[in-house]
């Protein structure tokens, strides 16, 4: 292990991820937390609490058995199905909400808010239980085979994938309670559901004090923790279903009678999550109840194109260079959580960006970093590419760290050997083993940085991104333009999703 | 020793990837035969297990297990549960979360033995096998000679009419692989058990073996039917 680049990341890390937070908890003084579990924050508590809950519930109970049908079954069109099953997660939540709430009319409230966040999270319970069920051993899984069929495999595999789909469950769990814009877009219509991500945007807009937006985020931060260390202790549990190097990949498993059924049921999930919403966005932009038309299509695009070319490039150029840059913590610090003795401690420091609530660590980069000293800093893109790489590079660098628990220590122990230094090891024998999870997990960085609304809508300079013209012209704009705008997101939002699945399926072909 | 045979394989072929990997082949094997099937590293000597279990599809011909139609041609007439056929896997291929108790319980539940019935039939096989104090150990806590002898375990709490081998000396040492044959050699007396143990160095089981069927290239070149 190269210390000097562990070093480096770490302080890239630090910089990008920790220091925000670090200065606003620096900002809390003992005034500021009185009164922060009055019943009003515990209501709030409260409803955000089984907001997540329901979310995660749905995300469960859709993305499990969609995960095993696409990853391992026989069920026609599986991988085709399978990368159709990511489009809700890689659309914007706020814009499954727009397209829902106009196909469904009567949806709106606290269970419409359920619905979308538990629909746009249930890929990510897909994709953890997918690589569960396949990292189980071919032999392991014929010698349940043989004792009692396809229920016994089930009954012997789901202790092994459990961990992995329920901490997939706790992060959808942690993204649905930070949301705000879906909240606030499916109860603009109707009674007002407050959630507690509003509580500390309201906090910082009224009276902009750090400490006391902390004190508003610090329930939120424990519900938060609270959840992903269970998440966390469950991550290494799942680790079991990675046993040794002699991996066989499993083959399909015949479903025989309940192929189609299930075939029906896996398509109609995808229909409902992804079709639907795209094609809703597809008849908005050519003009929808004024009557379609392939001239109105291609005006609206050319406005939008017009109108939102800046804001796209931004947005391209951010979430790609975040994406980019992640890389290098992703194989450093991902290869040191795995081989490392400081991993116990690394861990949380890695999940600490995600794990504060996407509005206070927007807040901690204003308090960071708006002061005279630093005002080009502050209002330029760079800062931009900063809160996008240290909210999302725990993505890459648990992706890093996964693929290094499947890489065989003897290759490097053999490069060793042969006097080839840490760092020269790191990139000459672990790096080819690891790109193809390195390039998933900065796809993933590219996505969420795309969709980003949460953490960037208080930073100045993100106010420039396409998301961020989406999100106001939901309210103010014309539905067509703001269609054809939310299909241009959606699109290069979806491009690196289908490379994400190409890569990882790559990675466990190198792996078996 | 019956002269009815209990696996009959007829023109049977399999191909991997497009590649003929075994076959054609013609084989009977009889009851409480202990067929040994040797030959040199991927010449289909797995293959012709797995498809004796369903776990692997012909591409042409059939095989009848104990008089029924077990495989034919692309189809399995009769899934891999339902064949009374237990397989010793390469490596043991043991549940990494289950204990010794559990792994054996799991099966017991799997074939429908009653709650009451199972922990005295899973102290009888844990004694077959020499592993009784054991119960409580996961596979991580088990020494190679005492997981392959839990995977034996696993396999005869299947009741199997068919014992299937796939090299479960493999990855033991020589004392270890003594030890086994040995029990293996009690086990096939006491049970009647029908074997065919695959392996690429047959030296060392020869005295189990009733016959031996050599392959090359995926075809039977002395042994068979």
């Amino acid at each position: 292990m190269s210390r000097p680049l562990v070093l480096a990341s770490v302080a890239l890390l630090a910089l990008a991820g920790l220091a925000p937070i670090v200065w606003m908890l620096m900002r809390l003084e003992s005034g500021d937390v009185s009164g922060i579990f009055d019943a009003r924050t515990l209501t709030l508590l409260g409803r955000t609490s089984w907001i997540g809950a329901g979310a995660a519930g749905i995300a469960f109970v859709l993305g499990l058995p969609f995960g095993f049908l696409v990853a391992r079954t026989d069920i026609p069109g599986a991988r085709t199905l399978r990368h159709a099953g990511l489009v809700p997660m890689l659309v914007p939540p706020v814009l499954l909400s727009m397209t829902w709430s106009v196909v469904f009319t009567e949806l709106r409230g606290p269970t419409a808010i359920i619905l979308v966040l538990g629909i746009s999270t249930f890929p990510l319970v897909a994709v953890f239980s997918a690589r569960a069920f396949e990292r189980i051993d071919a032999r392991r899984e014929e010698a349940a085979l043989l004792v009692g069929g396809l229920r016994s495999v089930l009954a012997m595999e789901l202790p092994l994938v459990l961990p992995a789909a329920a901490s997939a469950a706790c992060l959808a769990f942690v993204l649905a309670i930070n949301d705000f814009a879906v909240p606030d877009y499916m109860t603009s219509i109707g009674s007002k559901v407050n959630v507690y991500a509003d509580e500390v945007f309201a906090s910082w807009q009224s009276v902009h004090s750090p400490g006391k937006a902390v004190a508003a985020a610090l329930p939120l931060l424990v519900l938060t923790l609270v959840v992903l260390l269970p998440a966390l202790a469950l991550r290494r549990r799942g680790s079991l279903a990675t046993w040794d190097g002699d991996f066989r990949r499993p083959g399909a498993l015949a479903l025989g009678s309940w192929r189609w059924p299930l075939f029906a049921l896996a398509f109609a999930l995808v229909a409902f999550a992804a079709a639907l919403p795209i094609g809703r966005l597809v008849w908005e932009a050519g003009g929808g109840a004024r009557g379609w038309n392939f001239a109105g299509f291609q005006a609206a695009f050319a406005r939008a194109i017009e109108v939102g070319r800046a804001d796209l490039q931004r947005s391209l150029l951010y979430a790609s260079s975040a994406a980019l840059i992640s890389l290098v913590p992703g194989l450093v610090l991902g290869h040191a959580l795995q081989r490392s003795r400081a991993s116990a401690w690394l861990e949380p420091l890695v999940l600490a960006p995600l794990a504060v609530p996407a509005i206070l660590f927007g807040i901690g980069y204003i308090a960071l970093w708006n002061h005279p000293a630093t005002t080009t800093m502050y209002s330029s893109g760079f800062l931009v590419v900063l809160l996008f790489l240290g909210r999302f590079a725990c993505f890459p660098i648990f992706a890093g760290a996964g693929a290094t628990a499947t890489f065989d220590p003897h290759l490097e122990e053999a490069a060793r050997l042969a006097h080839a230094g840490p760092a020269r090891r790191l990139v000459s024998i672990v790096r080819p083993a690891l790109q193809s999870s390195l390039f998933g997990g900065a796809a993933l960085v590219f996505i969420f940085g795309m969709r980003e609304l949460d953490a960037a809508i208080l930073v100045p300079a993100a106010n420039g991104t396409a998301m961020f013209r989406v999100y106001n012209a939901i309210h103010f704009g014309r539905d067509d333009f703001v269609a054809a705008l939310a299909l241009l997101i959606v699109f290069f939002i979806l491009l690196p999703g289908i490379l994400w699945s190409a890569f990882g399926r790559e990675r466990w072909e190198v792996a078996a | 020793m019956s002269a009815t045979p209990i696996v009959r394989i007829e023109a049977a072929q399999v191909m991997l990837g497009g590649r003929l990997v075994l076959g054609p082949l013609e084989l009977e094997i009889v009851r409480g035969e202990h067929l040994l099937v040797v030959g040199p590293s991927g010449c289909g000597k797995t293959t012709l297990l797995r498809a004796i279990a369903g776990l692997q599809k012909l591409e042409s011909g059939r095989i009848w297990i104990d008089g029924a139609l077990a495989s034919e041609e692309r189809h399995l007439r009769v899934p891999p549960e339902r064949r009374k056929v237990a397989m010793l896997f390469q490596g043991g291929a043991l549940w990494p979360h289950m204990n010794a108790r559990e792994t054996l319980s799991f099966v017991l539940r799997a074939r429908r033995m009653p709650s009451a019935q199972r922990p005295a039939r899973i102290a009888e096989l844990l004694a077959l096998v020499e592993l009784t104090g054991l119960e409580q150990r996961k596979p991580g806590a088990l020494s190679g000679g005492e997981a392959q002898r839990l995977a034996l375990a696993r396999a005869l709490a299947m009741d199997p009419q068919i014992l299937l081998l796939d090299e479960p000396l493999g990855p033991l040492d020589a004392e270890l692989r003594e030890s086994l044959i040995t029990r293996l050699a009690e086990l096939q007396e006491r049970l009647n058990l029908t074997t065919v143990h695959v392996t690429h160095d047959p030296r060392e089981v020869q005295r189990l073996a009733t016959r031996t069927l050599t392959l090359k290239a995926g075809v039977a070149v002395e042994g068979a039917p």
